[in-house]
């Protein structure tokens, strides 16, 4: 199983130079040819390169000879200690991008020329081992998403303040259309909601709010349309599937003051559970399902035979878990995430035979803490909200294969 | 580049827990009082902590130091950004249930600036507030963000003047008593009720002291000024601290003994600002010649930062300078810093008498002006403008070589002189789950929630 895992995180670094390498210095290199020949004009220069920044030493090279092709273009030759003019060029960066900076000191007097470059994108790498849990970025965004299916030719996603729809382009999923959500009352500081597909469209669910819509309507191709109104009705519990007998909908009454939902439930489990933040259904040996539950008391219980009792071996769970039909197994594993006493928020499957939950994997590291997680339509992957800094979050689609 | 790559592994642990997103995630509980202890003036502006917990601005800057709405939902300029319409968000009302409105947000923007405003009028129009202004304002919006403009209630509607703090955060002041501000959560604030049901800020706490409280469970958030920074990492303190959280300067005034800009920049050429950071900041500081910090503008190396003291009496040459006053405001490392400073100025010639306290008869005052935004163009012009100065009449922000080029002629002034980027730092105790620090290293309380919370 070690073996397993370092054998992944190898081809994570391996991914991780794949995306490196291709950095594309000619533009900038010339850029920052021209403003120096606009400065100097035609003559000799002696050319110094230094290296603040991120860029790989071995790339400095590369760019000193792509600056002195392009300087050359522009009249300007690179020559040793006998010339009087002297070019500095540093290559730094701030939080945001890459910048190069050019001195061209002529005699007393320096001038400064500067350009700038995107930052790399940032990279990530996932891990896993037992029921082997495999993550993939759909969507990196600025805002929170709770909740996103599929609907038409896009994902409609679901923000704290408004409802997006992505469409898929060559260069990724990019946002064709948007409808704001006007809050009915103050916002939560813990936003979540609930989005699925119902017939003709979507509906959502938020802190006292709920919102249907459709894409794709009349408007055209790439369109949203979304209506929302002050509402308590309980919110769908997403992972209802093909698990449940029945068919029938499990909803939850959220306080939307709050971030839990109350623990009032319709139609009743036969059983007073207590206000929760998550709830799953579990599909059981024998037949059916029960309701896991995890307590806003950090307790996980499962609701079985109308009566609720604890769950052993959670205590490294986080407040997020959903249920997901992977055919390994037992069929169908709990994903939790990783509590706040963990290093780095992870993702792990789990099996509960019993009472016990018995974890089916290696932990999944995620890039950030894990704000949002709900089941695919499928049932058989997950999405994963992860907050990878305090203005950027992605959405990651995580599912499993069998050893 | 090798001494900030040091800092960097010396705080190496801070940075971890100030980044709020590195561990794991259990959901915020709410409830409970969080204890909070402070060596200062929780009501001071620019570091004070409690004013953000009870009053907003018209917009704010997020946990990333970009910019974004607050009481104001949007906003546009004309005329060149001599106007500027902010349309207030509907719905908010203050801590005692007045409905914010325009009229009230004027009243308390003129009581912020007392007559030294950005702006040249500000009025009501509607449900939106209008700025004009004589000269240009490009960046108002950033400048609105900043501790100066927080919004309080300064007349209620029957006319009365509140007796305390009433703002639309999401604290409200429930009291004071025996050293302790009294803070409780604002149900109807309205970006979301704090998770936290009330804050005791106890203020005027000596840090040890702070950090014995900690240590006993009475306290949950202390300070931990730059200087011990390390110190509270050796004691395996759980720290969260932002790194370059503000700028120590020195402002000279170019108005009396120091008029003369030949006398300034002999004064900036003989700081060691080297020393100021490895001795006095424990090594904890970065020295810096510029406004905006490396990882804000990427061109700070531009500016050095090395002591020439050649230069300084080149410059100086013949001048002759009467004593000058050199003020601190700020605990014991402020003002070992200003005695510090003062022996760097007699080695240039400059006879320097220093004062603990802020004096309006300072020729030379240091302070540590905090750093609230990530924006190069919205950091430039807060910084000039917390340093006493006037921004520049031509501003050139559109690309970064006219970013740096404004920054370079505002310093050649020397009225300001950059010193060192200094962090920002706090101590949580166990009850205490994610405590985040804005970019300014100012604590965001309605943030935290405690594990026992009931």
């Amino acid at each position: 199983m070690r073996h397993f895992g370092m054998a992944v995180i190898f081809v994570g670094m391996q991914l991780q130079f794949a995306w490196a390498a291709p950095e594309p210095w000619d533009g900038p290199a010339a850029k920052l040819a021209e403003q120096v020949a606009g400065i100097m004009g035609p003559g000799q220069v002696r050319l110094a390169v230094e290296n603040r920044s991120t860029i790989a030493a071995g790339d400095v090279s590369a760019i000193r000879g792509l600056l002195e092709q392009d300087l050359k273009a522009h009249g300007i030759t690179v020559s040793g200690a006998e010339s009087a003019n002297i070019l500095q060029v540093t290559l730094s960066e701030n939080a945001r991008e890459r910048l190069w900076v050019a001195e061209v000191v002529q005699g007393n007097e320096t001038q400064v020329a500067m350009v700038t470059l995107p930052a790399v994108p940032a990279t990530r790498t996932a891990h896993a081992g037992g029921v082997a849990l495999l993550s993939e970025t759909v969507l990196v965004t600025d805002k929170p998403v709770l909740g996103m299916i599929e609907s038409g030719s896009g994902l409609v996603a679901l923000e704290p303040e408004q409802i997006v729809y992505f469409l898929r382009w060559p260069n990724g999923w990019t946002p064709s259309a948007h409808s704001a959500i006007v809050q009915q009352r103050p916002m939560v500081r813990d936003p979540r909601g609930v989005l699925e597909s119902v017939s003709g469209g979507f509906a959502a669910w938020l802190p006292g709010e709920t919102c249907t819509g459709q894409t794709d309507s009349v408007a055209g191709a790439g369109s949203l349309i979304a209506q929302c109104a002050g509402s308590d009705d309980p919110w769908s519990i997403a992972e209802i599937g093909p698990v449940v007998t029945g068919g029938a909908q499990l909803k939850a009454f959220y306080n939307a003051r709050r971030n839990f939902f109350t623990g009032v439930v319709t139609p009743s489990v036969g059983v007073e559970l207590p206000p929760f933040y998550s709830a799953a259904l579990v599909p059981r040996a024998v037949g059916g399902a029960a309701l896991l539950v995890g307590g806003t008391d950090g307790k996980v219980q499962l609701v079985e035979n109308n009566a609720l009792r604890p769950v052993s071996g959670t205590r490294d769970w986080g407040s997020d878990f959903v249920s997901m039909t992977t055919g390994c197994g037992l069929g169908a594993q709990v994903i939790a995430s990783s509590s706040g006493a963990a290093a780095t928020d992870s993702l792990r499957a789990y099996e509960l035979p019993a009472l016990e939950a018995i974890p089916a994997s290696a932990p999944l590291a995620m890039d950030g803490p894990v704000m949002a997680m709900w089941v695919g339509s499928d049932n058989k992957s997950v999405y994963v909200t992860v907050q990878r800094s305090a203005d950027q979050y992605e959405v990651d689609r995580v599912t499993a294969s069998c050893n | 580049m090798l001494r900030r790559a040091a800092i960097s592994c010396g705080v190496l642990l801070a940075l971890l827990t100030a980044a709020p997103h590195v561990f794991g995630r259990t959901r915020p509980s709410y409830g409970g009082t969080l204890h909070v202890e402070i060596a200062g003036d929780p009501w001071q502006h620019g570091t004070g902590i409690a004013r953000r917990m009870v009053m907003d601005g018209l917009t704010d800057f997020d946990a990333a130091g970009m910019l974004q709405s607050a009481l104001a939902v949007n906003w546009k300029s004309d005329n060149n950004n001599h106007r500027w319409q902010f349309q207030l968000r509907p719905g908010v009302v203050f801590q005692d249930g007045t409905p914010l409105s325009a009229a009230n947000v004027v009243a308390a923007l003129n009581a912020d600036c007392d007559g030294h405003c950005p702006w040249t009028a500000v009025r009501a129009v509607a449900s939106s507030v209008v700025f004009t202004g004589e000269a240009a304002m490009p960046n108002l919006p950033a400048l609105l963000a900043s501790d100066e403009f927080l919004i309080a209630l300064t007349v209620k509607p029957d006319g009365s003047t509140p007796g305390g703090n009433i703002g639309t955060g999401p604290f409200r002041l429930t009291g004071f008593t025996n050293g302790v501000l009294q803070l409780g959560a604002n149900e109807n604030c309205w970006r979301g009720r704090p998770f936290v049901d009330a804050v005791e800020i106890r203020v005027h706490r000596a840090v040890r002291d702070q950090w014995l409280d900690l240590s006993v469970g009475r306290a949950d958030v202390v300070e931990i000024p730059p200087e011990m920074l390390r110190q509270a990492l050796q004691q395996r303190l759980n720290v969260v601290a932002v790194q370059e959280a503000q700028l120590l300067e020195l402002h000279a005034d170019g108005t009396g003994a120091l008029a003369n800009p030949m006398l300034r920049g002999a004064i900036a050429n003989a700081v060691d600002r080297a020393a100021l950071a490895d001795v006095i900041f424990q090594k904890q500081a970065e020295a810096t010649a510029s406004l905006l910090p490396e990882n804000v503008s990427g061109y700070a190396f531009l500016f050095p930062t090395g002591r020439n003291m050649d230069e300084a009496h080149r410059i100086r040459g013949g001048l002759n300078a009467p004593p000058l006053l050199l003020s601190s405001d700020g605990g014991a490392a402020m003002q070992l810093a200003a005695q510090r400073i003062a022996l760097n100025l007699k080695e240039a010639g400059f006879n320097v008498q220093t004062t603990a306290a802020a004096s309006r008869h300072a020729d030379l005052e240091l302070h540590a002006l905090p750093m609230e935004s990530r924006n190069p163009a919205d950091l430039l012009v807060l910084l000039i403008r917390a340093s006493g100065e006037a921004a520049p009449q031509e501003l050139s922000f559109a690309s970064i070589t006219g970013l740096y080029k404004t920054e370079r002629d505002f310093l050649a002034s020397h009225s300001v002189i950059p010193l060192l980027d200094l962090p920002r730092a706090y101590a949580t105790g166990p009850r205490v789950r994610e405590l985040k620090l804005g970019v300014d290293g100012a604590p965001d309380i309605a943030e935290a929630s405690l594990e026992d919370a009931p």
